[in-house]
């Protein structure tokens, strides 16, 4: 077959990144998503921190509230980039027809998967980059060198692990129009016990459990590990990153199941 | 070669049997008009050569290949125009057909294209935009985008005003003339009437008539009728003796029933002049295809479609869920 030849790879290779290329044209056209995916978490962040940003968290022996909540929010504006973006447009892709059309094209489907989730990390990293700028020069947080690994090793684990999350969920969202319910439904409490928004640090401890179960509590915990000032070494907390890893692991499972969910048959 | 082979096709869905043995050819060029009513078998029949659906009994060879292994190749030739699919609303027609050309490793030029299926003006309006008559004009651009041996046309023209379809049949014409293969599936009599050099009508799963427009269901031999009405001064007797099958008067309406067409005609209409007999609204008209096909069908088409409803796997069912 073509596809196989080197020439071919390379050929569909190009694919998949001029594919990234219109799906980020589409992506920010459209207004009310590139809010709730982009814009979203920016505008979190510029309002807590003015709210709190004299604060410190007396439990973490005074760490300012702002170099809490910064990773905190980018762990938010992770998800939104990716696992809410991805399922939200794959949910409407689905229903339009969209996805079928495209089987029917000689686009490999890993091309066109590939394209989508490069496309999405895109916009996953501009958001990421202007959260570390505004958080920098506004609110004077700080990313440290020698904690850069682990946070680069929690932002990528945690972005992958949403993004195959996000595509994974859409097999078990029945339409486009539930699709927002269901993963506010998913995500939302989770954030607010696995420290996105304030310190876990005064909740029952069973509660802490059940979140330390899910991705949002490994993602944002990692984060903050990497930017909390007083950690020391390469900026990891292992069982963060194994979490991460395991639902990662899932992500790919439920994607996998979905796209061989035939599109044709009722 | 045949472009489409299909032999003892068979499909089914747990207990319901949606294709029941169909057996036909298409030959390359050939416009081929699938024609039934909703429930008959027909989109599923279409998606299982598309490589939609899989078979569950038969033999499937398009342009050669089998459908069902989702051969490239066979993807890079065979265009498909899908009933209700959508696009992608945030890009504009001249970056869709740039976007899907890119897929194909033959590819026609876009403004060609756009020319074409008559959007010229709308290159740089966003998809989302379009109206429901221009969206369909796009489809039948992105399946052209590779320069196709094969086009499936899914009730290409649904939904369309009457002079948006008459350009939609100068389109498939001209893609006649470009030597493509088409396979049609349409409610409409006289879009298989005008497009299809065969068409095969399907019932309940199986195709239950296969053949050219004109002869379908024995229509070239059938009877003509001729009708005209006379004046009420003169009675059925005074006409002359023609050869009929059948001859009746329904208050001043006659009909006769004949296989001699042109001797009858040509008898009544001397007798009428000669009496100075005035044949109101007279008319010879041979079954039309709506009629062979109703008769086929059972009767009634609506009928039919309803009975199947509850398992459908065709038209309707889908057009329902999509709303």
């Amino acid at each position: 077959m073509s596809g196989s030849s080197p020439s071919g790879v390379r050929r569909d290779i190009a694919l998949a990144a001029w594919q990234a290329i219109y799906e980020q044209r589409a992506f920010w056209r459209n207004r009310a998503r590139a809010f709730f995916a982009f814009l979203m978490p920016i505008m979190f962040l510029v309002i807590f921190a003015s709210i709190f940003g004299n604060q410190t968290i007396s439990t973490r022996s005074g760490l300012p509230y702002n170099d809490f909540f910064v990773p905190g929010i980018l762990a938010y504006g992770v998800i939104a980039t990716t696992f809410f973006n991805i399922a939200v447009s794959t949910a409407i892709l689905r229903d339009k027809g969209v996805l079928k059309r495209m089987q029917g094209t000689p686009l490999p489907h890993w091309a066109y998967l590939a394209g989508r989730v490069a496309s999405a990390a895109v916009t996953t990293l501009a958001m990421t980059v202007l959260v570390l700028v505004i958080a920098r020069i506004g609110y004077n947080v700080h990313l440290r060198g020698a904690t850069l690994a682990g946070f680069f090793v929690a932002l990528v684990l945690g972005s992958a692990c949403f993004t195959a999350l996000g595509i994974g969920i859409v097999g078990f969202i029945r339409n486009a129009d539930a699709a927002p319910a269901v993963l506010n439904f998913a995500i939302l409490p989770l954030t607010f016990i696995s420290g996105v928004w304030f310190t876990t640090d005064n909740q029952p401890s069973w509660l802490r459990h059940i979140a330390e179960v899910f991705p949002v509590h490994a993602l944002a915990d990692g984060l903050q590990y990497a930017f909390n000032p007083s950690t020391t070494g390469s900026g990891i907390r292992g069982s963060d990153a194994l979490t991460l890893a395991i639902w990662l692991a899932v992500g790919v499972a439920l994607m996998v199941r979905f796209m061989r969910q035939p599109l044709g048959e009722d | 070669m045949s472009a489409i082979e299909v032999s003892g096709l068979r499909k089914r869905y747990g207990d319901l049997e949606a294709v029941r043995g169909v057996s036909f050819e298409v030959a390359p060029g050939e416009v081929f008009c699938l024609l039934g009513p909703n429930g008959a078998g027909k989109t599923t029949t279409t998606e299982i050569l598309e490589g939609y659906r899989t078979r569950s009994d038969g033999e499937v060879r398009v342009l050669g290949l089998d459908p069902a292994g989702g051969a490239r190749e066979l993807r890079e030739r065979v265009g498909i125009v899908l009933q209700s699919c959508g696009v992608q609303d945030d890009l504009t027609v001249g970056e869709l057909i740039e976007m899907y050309g890119r897929y194909h490793r033959r590819r026609r030029s876009g403004g060609e294209l756009i020319e074409l299926v008559g959007l010229d003006a709308k290159s740089d309006t966003r998809a989302g935009r379009l109206s429901g008559g221009q969206r369909r004009r796009l489809d039948l651009a992105l399946a052209l985008v590779g320069d196709p041996d094969l086009v499936f046309l899914d009730e290409p023209t649904t939904g369309f005003d009457p002079q948006a379809r008459r350009h939609a049949w100068a389109t498939i014409r001209a893609l006649c003339g470009l030597g493509k293969t088409i396979f049609l599936t349409t409610h409409f009599m006289d879009e298989a009437q005008t497009l299809a050099d065969r068409v095969a009508v399907m019932r309940a799963g199986e195709i239950i008539a296969l053949g050219p427009p004109a002869e379908l269901g024995g229509r070239d031999a059938r009877p003509a009728e001729i009708r005209f009405e006379l004046p009420a001064a003169t009675s059925l007797d005074e006409l002359p003796d023609v050869p009929a099958l059948e001859r009746t008067i329904d208050r001043g309406r006659v009909l006769i029933r004949t296989a001699e067409a042109v001797a009858a005609t040509a008898r009544i209409t001397a007798w009428a002049l000669e009496h100075d007999v005035d044949l109101a609204q007279f008319s010879v008209t041979q079954p039309t295809l709506e009629d062979v096909y109703l008769e086929l069908t059972g009767g009634d088409a609506s009928a039919a479609g309803d009975a199947s409803a509850a398992a459908d796997t065709d038209g309707a069912g889908e057009v329902e869920a999509d709303r």
